[in-house]
């Protein structure tokens, strides 16, 4: 181990990050489906890996759980090395892809133990429980075929918390799912937090990812534009929106405000990209040069807007907090 | 599948000895009572066949139905095994929750390996029970089961199915398809022995590189054991003798599980 990466491992342990990627690049030929993402996640968070379809999402979560080879790069797991060291990595992460798979001719229950059975000391006791915490123990006997996909879905997830892994990792966990049955699984990815797990999440439910997430990674074309906490990231699209009866003069006045990013005029008023909290700040500044505003209003924008201001905007610049 | 496979052959080790029975007394009586012309013969030939559904022969006459039949089923069976597990993509489940390459490649192989001896094993305690049942029907002595013998073919059998298990789900493996590895796995055991066959007709000289490929190899180990009752084919004296048949067909059958774990160990098993 080099002395860069001790120098990572023990501040892993010190900080409890149970996941953590350094320059993680895949390139598929001439595609660079991963370009050097750095993300971590800690034990007691839930992390949103957000990105559109092909950003590169399940290439990451595929390196991560050693499906996939970086071509540079690393992941570490409780401090292990992927790349090198994948049982010990592995031990410590349950995982739950995007699509699915069991064995269809095995029940529900069944495929719980073969999975346990990997999964090593104890996990074996762990099935019936997680069979009832999933709100599966009424159909645990049933052939995997059988199920519906929100009943798949459920398993996937049963099948992650064997073995009490430190880290969680879930691919689109409500696909499939009622609202309920959603709310359900919000609920218990909030537990899986509170129980000191890290919890990585990839999901579309921007709103979900928005109610349970503490932070969130967006990422495109392979390469992270964006990542903090959802005030930090929802707070770029921020703005003021300000009525005044001359916009041309009261831009004047505004744009030499330190902390004012940018102003758009609109048919009804002047929307004012600034810092959170300085309202009065600008209602000071347009009051000294004699505009006085009728409105203004603090307008944040939801987590979707920002995504997709993100991912539809030429640029891959990252805008991390 | 497996217990479809398995419910097939004992149809299979029944129902050759019952069908070829039925069909010879049936074809002996009717030249016996005059409505069919007596061939040159022709009773001669029924009788030795009836007399190869005796318990004496089951190892050469059943064991040799469940050998050839076997290959093909096993083939199947063999690219079914591991090519559904990229259709159902359980394998990604399975490496994802900490299964290791080499652990997958190894429980196939130690599977295939153990139902491939099942079946052989199935197989020809069917084929006996076929041969009591005739000689039972016949109203003949069910004496002369060697029971050793009949070890020592199915032994061989067992051994000639393990490559061609082997190669079958190396195909499977690489091309993450069970439908392409059953079609390349009988064209290579159906073509490989054909061509052999032509070649050394061609020019006796290319039995030196022929005779390491699987087909010859196979014949030659289990060809042994029934020389007494088959009549050697042109090329049989120049099959391999059964000591080397059995080290190339131990290579091979290593050579594609290492090839296997290899392909596996240095592929993404990419995310759907």
């Amino acid at each position: 181990m080099s002395a860069a990466r001790l120098r990572d491992y023990a501040r892993d342990v010190t900080d409890d990050v149970v996941l953590r990627t350094s320059g993680l690049t895949k390139r598929f030929g001439e595609l660079t489906a991963v370009d050097h993402l750095d993300l971590h996640v800690k034990r007691g968070e839930v992390v949103g890996l957000l990105g559109p379809n092909g950003a590169g999402k399940s290439t990451t979560i595929g390196m991560v759980l050693g499906l996939v080879a970086p071509t540079a790069g690393s992941a570490q797991v409780l401090g292990h090395e992927v790349a090198t060291h994948r049982e010990q990595a592995l031990a410590g992460v349950g995982a739950m892809l995007e699509v699915t798979s069991f064995y269809p001719y095995l029940t529900g229950r069944d495929n719980l133990v073969a999975v346990a059975l990997l999964r090593g000391d104890g996990a074996l006791a762990q099935v019936d429980p997680l069979l009832t915490r999933i709100g599966l123990a009424s159909r645990g006997g049933s052939k995997f075929r059988t199920y519906s996909l929100g009943m798949r879905q459920r398993l996937g997830i049963a099948s992650t918390l064997l073995g009490d892994p430190a880290l969680v990792i879930l691919d689109e966990p409500a696909n499939g799912l009622d609202p309920a049955g959603q709310r359900e699984i919000r609920e218990l990815i909030k537990e899986l937090a509170k129980e000191g797990r890290g919890v990585l999440l990839a999901s579309h439910l921007l709103y979900e990812v928005e109610q349970i997430c503490d932070r969130v990674v967006v990422i495109k074309k392979g390469k992270l534009i964006a990542s903090g906490t959802i005030a930090e990231v929802t707070h770029r699209g921020s703005y003021y929106e300000i009525a005044v009866p001359d916009m041309g003069r009261a831009s004047s006045a505004l744009r030499a405000l330190p902390g004012v990013t940018e102003i758009r005029e609109t048919e009804a008023a002047l929307e004012v990209v600034a810092d959170a909290g300085r309202g009065a700040e600008l209602n000071r500044a347009l009051a000294a040069a004699g505009i006085y505003a009728s409105a203004i209003v603090p307008r944040t924008s939801s987590l979707e807007d920002v995504f997709l201001e993100l991912t539809e905007s030429g640029s891959d610049a990252p805008a991390a907090s | 599948m497996p217990w479809v496979l398995l419910l097939f052959i004992i149809a299979v080790g029944v129902g050759f000895y019952v069908l070829i029975y039925v069909s010879a007394q049936a074809q002996i009586n009717a030249v016996q009572n005059g409505t069919l012309p007596s061939q040159p013969g022709q009773l001669e030939a029924m009788q030795e066949a009836l007399r190869e559904l005796r318990p004496d022969r089951v190892q050469s006459f059943g064991v040799g139905i469940v050998s050839g039949i076997g290959s093909v089923m096993l083939i199947v069976f063999a690219a079914s095994h591991v090519g559904t597990e990229f259709g159902w993509g359980t394998l990604r489940t399975l490496l994802a929750h900490g299964a290791g390459r080499g652990q997958f490649v190894l429980s196939k192989s130690l599977s295939l390996a153990l139902f491939a001896l099942v079946f052989m094993t199935v197989g020809v305690i069917a084929a006996i029970v076929g041969s009591y049942l005739v000689t039972t029907m016949a109203n003949e002595s069910r004496d002369g089961l060697d029971l050793g013998a009949v070890i020592d073919v199915a032994a061989r059998g067992y051994y000639t199915f393990l490559p061609y298990m082997a190669l079958a789900a190396l195909i499977a493996l690489w091309a993450r398809s069970a439908g392409a590895a059953i079609a390349a796995g009988l064209v290579v055991y159906f073509t490989e022995s054909l061509i052999a066959g032509l070649l050394i007709q061609f020019n006796r000289d290319f039995a030196n590189i022929v005779n390491y490929g699987l087909s010859r190899n196979a014949s030659a180990l289990t060809r042994v054991a029934v020389t007494t009752s088959a009549s050697p084919d042109p090329g049989f004296a120049a099959l391999p003798d059964p000591g080397q048949a059995a080290i190339v067909l131990g290579i091979w059958t290593a050579l594609f599980i290492g090839l296997a774990y290899w392909r596996l160990r240095t592929r993404d098993v990419t995310l759907g």
